[in-house]
Formats: C-alpha cells, structure tokens, sequence
C-alpha cells in the first residue's frame, strides 16, 4: 500500500528507480479460477493439511482447528468465506493450506491452488475496483498485474484482524468492527468521494442480484437519498448489503403507498386530483403489474368517480400466475373496503365482490410486460414500481412500449419514488403522493 | 391472455388425457412464451375464433405420439400411419372442445376450427404479437405440451 502514497513526494528520477525495484512479494493462489494474492510478510508457510477438527457452533467458513505441529490453529476456508464456490473433496483429502501469521495469531487458510510467489514493485500495485464483485471491496487491498495476469491482493490483517475471536458470532459485526482499525482518514476530498460513489455502486449491483432492482435515471433521486440516509443510519461503517434481509431494508421506504392493498380514501382522492380531462368517450388503460388486483379495483373505482359517462377499459396484467388467477374473482368483508369503493360493490355467496360495471371494464390477463404487449391505444398507464425491478435495457424497453401505445396526451403514473427525467417530453404533474407525468 | 382461459384449458387437458390413457397424468408449471419456438415433431393445431382470436397447439415427439396413439386404440401400432394420426387429431379435437365447453358455460364464445397435423423435424412455430401460455403434461408416453395463444380481439 506503501506505493500509493509515494508519487508526489519522490522526485521523478527516484520514482523511475522503484518501479523496477521488486520489493514487495507475495504469494499466489487461486480461489474459483481467479487469481489472488497474499503479502509474503504474513505468509508463514505454506501446506497440504486435512483432517481439520470440526468446531460445532462455529461460522460456516471456519473449517475446523488443526494441529500444526503441537500448535493448535483455526482453519478457515476462503471460499466459503467470500460465498465462493468449491469444489466438494473427500473427507480425508488433503487441502491446499497457507499458513499466515497476523500479530500475534497463527491461521490456516483453505483455498483453491497455491501458485508460486511472485515478486513486484509496491508502485505497480493499483488501488481497488468495484468491478471485481466476487469479493467484497474493503478486502481487497490492491490489484496488481504481473507477467499477462491480474493478481486481486488480499487485505489479510484486515481479514484476520485481532478481533478474529468475535468473528464466528456475527460475520458483519466484525467487519465493522476491524473497519475503523485499519483504514486510513482519507486526507483528500477526492478519495472521500470517489470511495463513496463505489460503494454506491457496489449496493447498486448488490440490489440487482438481491432484489432485482434495476438502478438507473428512474429512480436515482430516491437512491442517492437512501444512501445518505443509511450512510448516517450505519455510521459510516458496514454499508454493504450482505443478504436478502438487507436487501429489503434498503428498499423499505421505496414501495408506494399502499402497494397490494386498497387505496385508502385519501390516496385515491389525490389520484382523482390529477387525472386529465379527456375528449373521447372511452378511455383505455394499461395496468401491468396488478397483483392481486386490489390496485387495479381502486384504480377502476377511481376512474369510474373521475368520468362518470365515460366507458372505461383496463388491461390488467401480472406474471404471477398464483395472484393474478385468484384477481377477477375476489370477495371482501365491507368494511375492509374504502368509501370510495362501496358503491360498486355487490353482495354475492361468499361475501361482497365488485359489481359487473367494475368486473367487465378490467380485463386481467396472464402475461408477461417483456413479451409482446398487443394493447390498442391507451390513455392511461398505471404502472407504480413496476419498471424499477427489470433491468435496465428492460427498463428502457418496456418504458419504450408505454410512450409506443400512448395517445398524445397521455398520463403515466409511477412508483412514488420513480421519477421521468425526460422533461421535453414529458411533463410532471404530480404531487408528494403520486408520481404522475402527461405527454407534453 | 386472460385469466379465466387459463383453467379450462388446463383441466380440460388433465381430464381428458386421465381417461383415453387411463393413467397417472402430472401437470408440470405453467409458463409464458414468446416469440418462435421450436417443435417436438408431431403437433396438432385447433385454431379458435368468435370474441378472441388464437389458437391451440398439442406438441409432443415422435416416440410419444406413436405411444399415446397406440394406448388410445388398445393396440400397438407398427408407425404413425393413419390411424395414428387420426387418434392424435382426435385428441387434440376432445381436449380443445371440453375446453371451449367449459368456458362456454362462464360466458365466453369460442368456435373452433378442425384440427390440423403437422408432423416433420425441425419445424419452428412463430406467432406475431402474442404470448403463449404453455401447460406441460406428463403422462407414462411421454411429455405433451400444450401451447396456448390467445387473445382478445380489439
């Protein structure tokens, strides 16, 4: 890490001289076909070990504790550590060991292959990347490329700090708690910022692969936010997303207000507010994504109260095939339902459903929005948190299809928190509640 | 494709193929397809008409066919002659009319047109503009995979 620091207080002449000089050596191995290197300093030796004594109640990486000749040391699988993927072996086989030794603490570490040790200049050594999503960034210490290979440095005294025995009890805890130890007050600006656009990113791509949640222009207000927000909710320390649990904690405030439920009177009263006159005497809508259908039903009910003489038509449709089945034909207890729904509601066997006037202007279909979407021309688009959980060409593409099929003056309505930054085109008229934009 | 469509088909589709089999038939998960999609080597086609537009596919192979075939008339048969063939129409035939029977009675109006056979390698089915909804059956012949693309006529 050393060579970071150097080029602005080394003249030029001296700087050539080290970047030549190798003085800095580490050990290879490779963890799931990729290369990763160790500093030699914290290299004890290096072994094939088996037999590891298995430690009931431990973390799942820790493998078991061996005995190195007389000295009893714990034995940690980096692959299962970084959720990397390994190769099952046989009980007794023998394990490719590095034997490290961190202060005061002797490890053993299970990885792949051991390679060769491989001698450069600390100048080459490049600062981390966030592309390198395999392992978590803060572990990484630097890249480095050596002879047509990319060698990923591992931050070992970060890894096995001396907070190692608190580890197995809570894996994030100890990463938050070696955090502060080791790294550095970023003395420039510059650093401060660049680190906290990568570990946005980095919760970015996390959000994808957790949740499916694509990040793009739509809904960057909301996460620029939200990470500020749980910046200051984690203090600054474990920002990583590392499980779904997580995942959804970061997204708690996303969802629009009531999602898979009925609107209540006041939400529905400041959808009604904004929607536009129109001239025709049918106005079609477009509701993907509907779920069980208590949108769409609110939404319908809302139509009907806006235009009284006009014929509606929604499309409602969801590619969950459980939901939008039991959709067409459900029944309610009355007081579940709000005021403004009342009036068509009918009383039939099982309990209260919607009369034919709701039930025939919603058509809901099984269907998926990134297959072909055949609707004729449309007024109306409700599609609230629906595009934020494609991908982003998905995004676009789908987004493509709702500007395709609208009528020049019409309205779409979004996720609270989704927000259309073409502003040419489309005009916001929305409120806090109801994120909403007309075709300019 | 609408969701009252759906059960019809799949019902009428573990009834009928129960009872000319006499055996265990298991449904596999529904799912939605679009755009071309490869053939197994045997499909029978029903095309349907009146408040929707579309049609339905019976796909299986070779091997399954001949087999089915075989089972519905109580006799192996040496090839898919023509009375293979006509047992695989006729499948198609009572699958999509108990279909179109059952949603009858819930209000919607469907004729169908007669069945067409294709039988060949490699064919390709393309439909422009609407999913398929796919219900996968599996029977002791084999698997049978019906392909249903509908849609509302605007």
């Amino acid at each position: 890490m050393t060579g970071n620091e150097g080029p602005s207080v080394v003249g030029t002449a001296e700087r050539k001289d080290r970047i030549d000089a190798i003085n800095f050596k580490m050990v290879t191995f490779s963890l799931s076909g990729k290369d990763y290197g160790i500093d030699i300093m914290n290299v004890k030796e290096i072994a094939k070990a088996g037999k590891f004594t298995f430690v009931p109640n431990a973390a799942p990486f820790l493998r078991g504790v061996y005995n190195l000749r007389g000295d009893i040391i714990p034995v940690i699988d980096l692959r299962v550590f970084f959720h990397l993927p390994a190769e099952k072996k046989d009980e007794d086989a023998l394990e490719s060991t590095l034997i490290l030794r961190i202060g005061d603490h002797i490890f053993g570490v299970v990885v792949d292959n051991i390679d060769k040790v491989v001698g450069i200049s600390s100048a080459a050594i490049q600062p981390p990347h966030p592309i390198f999503g395999d392992i978590n960034i803060k572990y990484i210490s630097g890249v480095v490329e050596n002879q047509g290979r990319l060698y990923i440095i591992l931050d070992v005294v970060r890894i096995f700090s001396p907070k190692e025995e608190e580890k197995p009890r809570v894996v994030a805890e100890t990463a938050a708690l070696s955090a502060p130890i080791v790294i550095a007050e970023p003395s420039e600006a510059y650093d401060r910022g660049s680190s906290a656009t990568s570990e946005l990113d980095f919760i970015k791509e996390t959000l994808f692969a957790l949740k499916r949640f694509g990040a793009t222009e739509l809904n960057d207000g909301w996460l620029n936010a939200r990470f500020a927000e749980w910046k200051s909710m984690k203090k600054g320390s474990d920002l990583q997303l590392r499980n779904i649990d997580d995942a959804e904690q970061f997204l708690e405030g996303f969802f629009s207000p009531y999602t898979a439920t009925f609107w209540s009177d006041e939400y529905a009263a400041s959808v009604q507010s904004i929607l536009p006159d129109f001239s025709s005497k049918t106005i079609q809508a477009w509701n993907p994504g509907c779920g069980k259908g208590h949108e769409t039903f609110s939404f319908a009910c809302v139509l009907k109260n806006r235009y009284p003489d006009v014929r509606i038509k929604i499309w409602a449709n969801d590619n969950d095939l459980l939901s939008i089945s039991s959709a067409p034909n459900m029944v309610f207890d009355l007081e579940d339902v709000p005021d403004y729904c009342r009036e068509y509601m009918s009383k039939g066997k099982n309990g209260y459903g919607f009369n034919a006037a709701i039930r025939d202007a919603i058509t809901f279909e099984y269907h998926d929005v990134l297959n072909a979407n055949p609707f004729p021309e449309l007024d109306l688009v409700l599609a609230r948190d629906l595009l934020s959980f494609l991908s982003p060409s998905d995004q676009s593409r789908v987004f493509g299809d709702f500007s395709d099929k609208m009528k020049s003056r019409g309205l779409v309505i979004l996720g609270k928190n989704e927000k259309l930054t073409d502003e040419t085109d489309w005009k916001s008229i929305g409120n806090d509640e109801v994120s909403a934009f007309i075709r300019a | 494709m609408r969701v009252e469509y759906i059960n019809p088909f799949v019902e009428a589709a573990f009834n009928v193929l129960k009872e000319v089999l006499n055996a265990d038939v298991r449904r596999g998960e529904l799912y939605l397809k679009s755009t071309t999609m490869p053939v197994l080597g045997v499909a029978a086609l029903v095309g349907l008409a009146g408040d929707v537009e579309g049609r339905v596919l019976f796909d299986m192979s070779k091997d399954t066919a001949l087999a089915v075939a075989s089972a519905m008339n109580g006799e192996q048969l040496p090839s898919l002659d023509e009375l293979g063939k006509a047992t695989i129409t006729e499948l198609a035939n009572m699958i999509t009319a108990q279909a179109v029977t059952k949603l009858h009675d819930l209000g919607f109006k469907f004729d169908l047109t007669p069945p067409a056979l294709f039988t060949g390698e490699n064919m390709e089915i393309s439909d422009h503009e609407v999913e398929a909804l796919i219900v996968p059956m599996e029977v002791p012949q084999g698997k049978i995979e019906i392909n249903v693309a509908i849609r509302e006529r605007a």
